[in-house]
């Protein structure tokens, strides 16, 4: 008899409404964890007299394609610990063309035994996952790898919906298998990041994560349809996705890549949209929860994608196509403050139409690799080891 | 932490779980599937076992394993449809069959669902306009707070509050908070509530709607002033 005394009055009924906003905050709670602390990204392992030593080539040369596979672009390199029998894993896709159905994610791993990549295993399939999930994933695109507290690799996959790549969205997988070969790699949908009301459509993924020093990372991230702008994501130690920040108000910057200046204060280079680009930047003081646009650097960018890395405090390592109109050079910078990025070599030099883009980097067995695509038909790779540095000499 | 940065952090968004996920897509396009074949299919007979046999069919195509599903190729292209847009055709199903003599809007309170195609059209416009980076504000990304699943509650109680709906009466004031509630239960369809409340195919729906009623009372306006002149 209580209840229609208390619905017919105003006053009645608000309280009823606010008693039941408040059994959703209840249930809302309690099925949420606590907010994760305040981001502090890790530095590089590199210390002491190695912090200034040069870089030496060491050796090149391709990494294995599948066989019969006409296209390979956007590779990403997946440092390895030293209980793995292998130093690093490659992961990029590989198919007929570019944007080909039957287009997949090809793995290949450096032995640290026979100092040898292994031949090339697919180990994404957009059918399978597609299945898997109970929604079709039209192509595949650019991945990119993580390694959890746990030991699993994650892959981050572009996968697009129905249209091109401004209809990508990022398929979220981690690995299942204890196999510790790529050929024996299993991966299971962990799902399609929710990023976008409209339709979670034009997100993708390009450059390797920033590594947190409670175990989890930010995944720098874009957005792609019409207008370009990045995005951060955060995910802990075991992958779970922790949120969404974004890096810039320009409307033409994309595929950023991140490096620490401290802890908490991180550079975010950026591939230009524009004609006639420079490399664009965006900077956080407080790990990633604002961020703020800078100038842009002196380096010439033409709308190609760029790789940072940072190999001891202080010491920023940048690979980039530094031509205004090709990508037909591909060169190696380094930094000490993140403005002034004077050149330490150039790692291509091509004509006309070559291509070397899409560069990664890894630090693995105390050298440094770099991947990147060659004409979209191939990837190749270098390997650098620090020399010694001469008497008085800063990088 | 203090309760104000709890509620409002999205930094601790609760997920949907895979199976979870999966089943939503499945059954959220099975639903919408069956309305439109049913919609469709009253135009051309008033059979209703005719009807309800194309509705059935539809739904079960969602459940088909891989690509032979529709809920495979809606869910390639738009993902999973809003909890709100689910219940809507869930609603209007009902009203078909159930309680022909009854519409989704019946016994509604005047402007109450004008109203809510306003603040729908209002809040799909703020999420396109986000999506774009063209707002200072992050309001996708605020959808995974605690805060936004209780403002969106309250907000949807208001009609009732202010109208006092009576239990057995229209089905539209009701729609957004269950709506909710099956958000913080299940998490569906993203882990974001603005997901849940709304999707871009419900809100050009709501945009049509809201177009249509200003165009007839334009149109009435225009047809009392030229009465009044002669």
């Amino acid at each position: 008899m209580l209840l229609p005394h208390i619905f017919s009055s105003l006053y009645g009924r608000l309280l009823c409404a606010v008693l039941a906003s408040g059994v959703i905050l209840g249930l809302d709670l309690w099925r949420r964890e606590a907010s994760p602390p305040p981001a502090h990204a890790v530095w590089p392992v590199l210390a002491g007299a190695q912090k200034t030593a040069p870089l030496q080539l060491l050796d090149s040369g391709n990494i294995p394609m599948p066989s019969g596979m006409a296209a390979a672009h956007a590779s990403t390199l997946l440092a390895l610990p030293l209980s793995h029998p292998a130093a690093l894993m490659a992961f990029w896709f590989s198919g007929d063309r570019e944007s080909a159905p039957n287009v997949q994610i090809a793995a290949s791993q450096w032995d640290r035994a026979s100092q040898q990549w292994s031949a090339a295993s697919y180990v994404v399939n957009r059918q399978v996952f597609g299945s898997q999930m109970g929604f079709g994933l039209r192509r595949l695109g650019n991945p990119v790898a993580w390694l959890d507290g746990s030991g699993r690799v994650h892959l981050f996959v572009v996968a697009t919906g129905w249209g091109g790549w401004a209809a990508s969205r990022i398929l979220h997988l981690r690995q299942i298998s204890s196999a510790n070969s790529v050929q024996e790699l299993v991966f299971e949908p962990v799902r399609v990041l929710p990023l976008s009301w409209l339709w979670n459509t034009s997100i993708l993924v390009r450059n390797a994560p920033l590594p947190l020093d409670d175990g989890g990372m930010v995944l720098p991230v874009h957005f792609e349809l019409g207008i370009k702008y990045p995005i951060a994501l955060r995910f802990d130690k075991e992958g779970t996705f922790q949120g969404v920040v974004r890096m810039s108000a320009r409307p033409y910057l994309l595929q950023p890549t991140l490096l620490m200046q401290s802890t908490q204060e991180w550079l975010a280079l950026m591939r230009d949209d524009r004609p006639n680009g420079k490399v664009g930047v965006a900077r956080t003081v407080d790990g990633g929860l604002h961020w703020a646009d800078l100038p842009d650097l002196a380096l010439d960018n033409p709308d190609a994608a760029v790789a940072g890395f940072n190999l001891a405090p202080g010491r920023m390592l940048l690979v980039h196509n530094s031509s205004i109109a090709t990508r037909a050079t591909l060169d190696l910078s380094q930094s000490m403050d993140g403005r002034n990025w004077p050149l330490v070599r150039t790692l291509e030099q091509g004509a006309g139409e070559d291509e070397f883009s899409y560069p990664a980097m890894a630090w693995a067995d105390g050298e440094l690799w770099v991947s990147y695509t060659v004409d979209r038909h191939r990837i190749a790779w270098q390997r650098f080891a620090l020399g010694t540095a001469p008497a008085g000499v800063t990088p | 932490m203090n309760a104000w940065t709890m509620l409002l952090a999205t930094d601790a968004p609760a997920l949907p779980s895979g199976w979870v996920m999966q089943m939503g897509l499945q059954l959220s396009w099975s639903v919408v599937l069956a309305w439109l074949g049913a919609l469709l299919v009253r135009r051309w007979t008033v059979n209703k076992p005719v009807q309800a046999g194309v509705a059935l069919t539809l739904a079960a195509w969602a459940w088909l394993p891989g690509a032979y599903s529709a809920s495979y190729w809606l869910g390639l292209a738009f993902q999973t449809p809003s909890v709100t847009a689910v219940l809507v055709c869930a609603a209007l199903l009902r009203d078909q069959w159930v309680r022909p003599s009854q519409r989704l809007l019946h016994g509604a309170p005047a402007g109450l669902a004008w109203a809510l195609a306003v603040l729908g059209t209002i809040l799909g416009w703020a999420l396109l306009l986000d999506t774009l980076a063209l707002l200072p504000l992050q309001w996708y990304a605020w959808g995974f707070s605690p805060a936004a699943s209780v403002l969106v509650m309250l907000v949807a109680l208001l009609p009732w509050v202010w109208f006092r709906v009576a239990p057995g009466g229209a089905v539209v004031p009701w729609l957004v908070p269950v709506a909710v509630v099956v958000f913080v239960t299940l998490r569906l369809p993203s882990g974001n509530v603005w997901d849940a409340v709304l999707d871009p195919w419900l809100w050009l729906v709501m945009q049509g709607g809201l177009l249509r009623r200003l165009y007839i009372c334009y149109k009435l306006r225009s047809l009392k002033r030229n009465k009044s002149a002669v």
